[in-house]
C-alpha cells in the first residue's frame, strides 16, 4: 500500500475573544493509502471537518504537515492541489445548468483550453451517465431533488479525474432512504474509479458500511484508526467502544491474565472468561464491553452472568431485552431471535457471553 | 382561520391609510390633465397642454437631465465602491472590520442636512468648486451604504460553499467573481441600484448645500412651488410617478428572481 496522504502532527487553533481559544485539531497523525476509502468519524466539534478542510487547503494548519505522495503540500494553494471536494450543501452554481455545473472544472483558465468544446460535451455526458443523470443535463439545480443535486456535485468533482476526492458529510442533508441508496452508489464509484476517498461523517453506520479504514475522532484527536472490523470488535478505549455500535460497558477487575486468555470479575463477583489474551495485571480495573449481539439469554444457572429482565422491545428483526445485572453490576442489552420463547418482564435470567467477542477496554 | 381583529375596523383603518397616502398623488395626476391654469376645481376638461409646456420649459427639462445625470453617477459610484466593499466585508478579516460595517451606515442614519454641511465644509476646505459633480460625490458617499448592505446580506445568505467549490475546481479570483459571486448577488445589486437611483433623484438636503449653478429637478420644483403650484409642476410630478411605478415593477420582478435563486441554497 503506497501512502497517498500523510498527516503529521497536524494542529489547528481558533483564536477566540480575548485570551480564549481552542484547538479544533490537536495533533493528528495519519497515513492514508492511495485508493483507500478512509472516513473521519466523530461527533460535531471533534475536528473531523477542520482536518478535511486543511487537507483541501481551505484552512491553514497552525502547525504540522500535510504530505501527498511524500511531498509537503502544507502551503500549497487550494487551486494547485487538484483534490475535489463534495459539500454537504451541494454547493451547486444555481445560475448554471446541470451540464454547465459539471463542466465547470474543465473550463477554468488553468486548464488552458486543454478540453475542446466537443471533448467537454463528451466528458459531461460520460460523467452524468456515471451518476445516472444523463437525461437531466439541461435542468437547473433548483429543479432537482436532494439526491440528484448531490449526484451532480459528485460528477462535477470527478470529471477532472482527481486522485483524491474529499467528502464533507455529503449525505447529511438527505433522508434516511436516500442516504442508503447513495452509500451504495459511493461504494460503487470508489470501486470503479480507484481514487482515494476521504470522507467525513458523524454517522457510524455510514462509516462502517463504506470505509476501508475509519479514524474515530474526539476532542481534536484521533482516538483510534483502523478497519471497521478492528474498530468495532477491538476498540482501544471506552470512548470508541461507546461511540461505535451499541456497546454497554460494565465495570470489572482482572481476575486472571495469561497466554490462554483472560478472566474478569464483575462488581457482583461473577466472572467472565475471554478468549483474547491481554497485557493486563491481576486486579487492574477495566471496562468489559458487552454488545447486544454477543450475548444470549438462558435459564438461570445456564450462563456465567445473572440478572433480571427490566424491559423488552420488539424490533421486528429481533427482540431487544434490557437486563439489569445481579447486584447492580450494570445494565446490558441482549438481542434474541424473534422465534425464541419470550422472557417475561421481571424474569430471572442467565446470560451467556460469547468469549470470542467479549472485549475489555483499559482504564477506569 | 380567524380574521385579524375587528374586520370592518381594520378595513376602514387600512382604507384611511391608503387614502391619505395615495389621494394626494391622484390629485396631482388629475390636475396635470386639467384644462385650467390654476391647480384646483372645477375640472374644465382634459388637455395635454401642460405636458407640452413642460417639454418646452428649458428650466425644468434641464433640471430633469441634471437629476438623471447625478443619479446615474451616484449609481455608478455606489456599484464601483459598494460591490467590492461588500465582498471584502463578506470574505476577508481585516482590522477594524466591525467598526467599518457599522460606520458605513452612518450617512443614511444621520439627518441629510448634517451630511450636507459636513460635505460642504469638507469641499470648501479642499477648494472644490461646487457643481453637479460635488452633488454626485456627496450623494454617492451617502448612498453607497445601500449597495454595501444589500449585497453583503445576500453574500451572507449565499454562504461560502459555492465560492469554495469554484476555487476547489480550479477557478481563479476573476472566474469566481464572474461565475459565482456576480450571478449570486445580481438581483440584490440591481435592487440596490434602483433604490440608490430613486433616492438620489429626489434628494434635497444634501443637494441643496452642495449644488453649484446648475440645479436638479427637486430643487427646481421647490423654487417654482414657492410662487405657486403650476400645472407644469403637476405634469412633471405625474411623469416622475409614472417612471417610479415602472421602476418599482422592475424591482419587484427582479426580487422575485432573487427568491427563486435563494431557494436553491439547500
Amino acid at each position: 500500500m503506497t501512502t497517498g496522504i500523510e498527516l503529521r502532527d497536524l494542529r489547528k487553533r481558533y483564536e477566540g475573544h480575548g485570551s480564549a481559544g481552542s484547538w479544533a485539531v490537536d495533533g493528528v497523525d495519519m497515513q492514508i493509502g492511495r485508493g483507500q476509502f478512509v472516513t473521519l468519524l466523530g461527533p460535531s466539534g471533534c475536528g473531523k471537518t477542520t482536518t478535511l478542510r486543511m487537507i483541501a487547503g481551505f484552512e491553514v494548519p497552525t502547525s504540522g504537515q500535510i504530505l501527498r505522495d511524500g511531498v509537503d503540500i502544507t502551503d500549497q494553494p487550494v487551486t494547485d492541489r487538484e483534490m475535489r471536494m463534495v459539500f454537504q450543501d451541494f454547493a451547486l452554481f444555481p445560475n448554471m445548468t446541470v451540464a454547465e455545473n459539471v463542466a465547470f472544472g474543465l473550463k477554468t483558465r488553468r486548464m488552458k483550453g486543454r478540453f475542446g468544446a466537443a471533448e467537454v460535451r463528451r466528458r459531461v455526458g460520460e460523467y452524468l451517465d456515471l451518476v445516472h443523470l444523463g437525461t437531466h443535463a439541461d435542468k437547473r439545480p433548483h429543479q432537482l431533488s436532494g439526491g440528484q443535486k448531490q449526484r451532480v456535485s459528485l460528477a462535477r468533482a470527478l470529471i477532472t479525474d482527481p486522485d483524491v476526492v474529499l467528502f464533507d458529510e455529503p449525505l447529511g442533508s438527505l433522508d434516511a432512504h436516500l442516504r442508503k441508496v447513495m452509500q451504495i452508489e459511493l461504494i460503487r464509484l470508489h470501486r470503479e474509479l480507484n481514487k482515494t476517498f476521504i470522507y467525513v461523517t458523524h454517522d457510524q453506520d455510514e462509516a462502517m458500511a463504506m470505509s476501508d479504514a475509519i479514524a474515530v475522532m474526539n476532542g481534536g484527536k484521533v482516538q483510534q484508526f483502523g478497519t471497521p472490523r478492528e474498530i468495532y470488535d477491538r476498540p482501544t478505549s471506552r470512548y470508541v467502544a461507546g461511540f461505535i455500535g451499541h456497546a454497554h460497558i460494565v465495570e470489572a477487575t482482572v481476575a486472571e491474565s495469561g497466554a490462554s486468555g483472560l478472566s474478569v470479575r464483575l462488581g457482583n463477583g461473577e466472572v467472565v472468561r475471554l478468549d483474547a489474551p491481554a497485557d493486563l495485571q491481576r486486579g487492574e480495573a477495566v471496562g468489559l464491553m458487552l454488545r447486544a449481539e454477543d450475548l444470549s439469554l438462558a435459564k438461570p444457572g445456564e450462563g456465567e452472568l445473572h440478572g433480571q429482565v427490566s424491559d423488552s422491545l420488539y424490533r421486528g428483526e429481533y427482540v431487544e431485552y434490557v437486563v439489569d445485572l445481579k447486584g447492580g453490576a450494570g445494565t446490558v442489552h441482549v438481542h434474541e431471535p424473534t422465534h425464541a420463547a419470550p422472557f417475561a418482564h421481571g424474569a430471572d435470567v442467565a446470560l451467556k457471553v460469547n468469549p470470542a467477542k467479549a472485549h475489555v477496554v483499559g482504564g477506569a | 382561520m380567524r380574521a385579524f381583529g375587528n374586520r370592518p375596523f381594520v378595513l376602514s383603518l387600512a382604507s384611511l391609510v391608503l387614502f391619505f397616502l395615495y389621494a394626494p398623488l391622484l390629485v396631482i395626476v388629475i390636475f396635470s390633465f386639467n384644462d385650467s391654469s390654476y391647480t384646483g376645481l372645477p375640472f374644465n376638461g382634459f388637455t395635454l397642454h401642460w405636458y407640452g409646456d413642460l417639454l418646452s420649459n428649458r428650466q425644468i427639462m434641464g433640471s430633469i437631465w441634471n437629476s438623471v445625470y447625478v443619479a446615474v453617477g451616484v449609481v455608478i459610484l455606489s456599484v464601483v465602491f459598494g460591490l467590492p466593499a461588500a465582498i471584502a466585508l463578506d470574505r476577508y478579516e481585516f482590522p477594524g472590520k466591525g467598526i467599518f460595517r457599522r460606520i458605513v451606515m452612518l450617512p443614511i442614519v444621520l439627518p441629510g442636512i448634517i451630511t450636507g454641511v459636513a460635505l460642504l465644509s469638507f469641499y470648501l476646505t479642499l477648494n472644490l468648486k461646487l457643481s453637479l459633480h460635488t452633488i454626485m460625490l456627496g450623494q454617492g458617499t451617502a448612498l453607497m451604504c445601500i449597495t454595501i448592505t444589500e449585497v453583503f446580506a445576500r453574500l451572507q445568505q449565499m454562504g461560502k460553499s459555492q465560492t469554495e467549490a469554484a476555487v476547489n475546481l480550479g477557478a481563479n479570483d476573476w472566474e469566481v467573481f464572474r461565475h459565482v459571486t456576480l450571478p449570486g448577488v445580481k438581483s440584490s445589486l440591481f435592487g440596490a441600484m434602483l433604490i440608490s437611483f430613486s433616492i438620489s433623484f429626489d434628494e434635497i438636503a444634501v443637494t441643496f448645500l452642495l449644488t453649484g449653478r446648475e440645479n436638479t429637478l427637486p430643487m427646481t420644483l421647490w423654487s417654482l412651488l414657492r410662487r405657486e403650484v403650476t400645472p407644469e409642476v403637476n405634469a412633471a410630478a405625474t411623469l416622475i410617478i409614472a417612471v417610479s411605478v415602472v421602476l418599482i415593477v422592475i424591482g419587484m420582478y427582479a426580487s422575485r428572481g432573487k427568491g427563486a435563486a435563494g431557494s436553491e441554497g439547500r
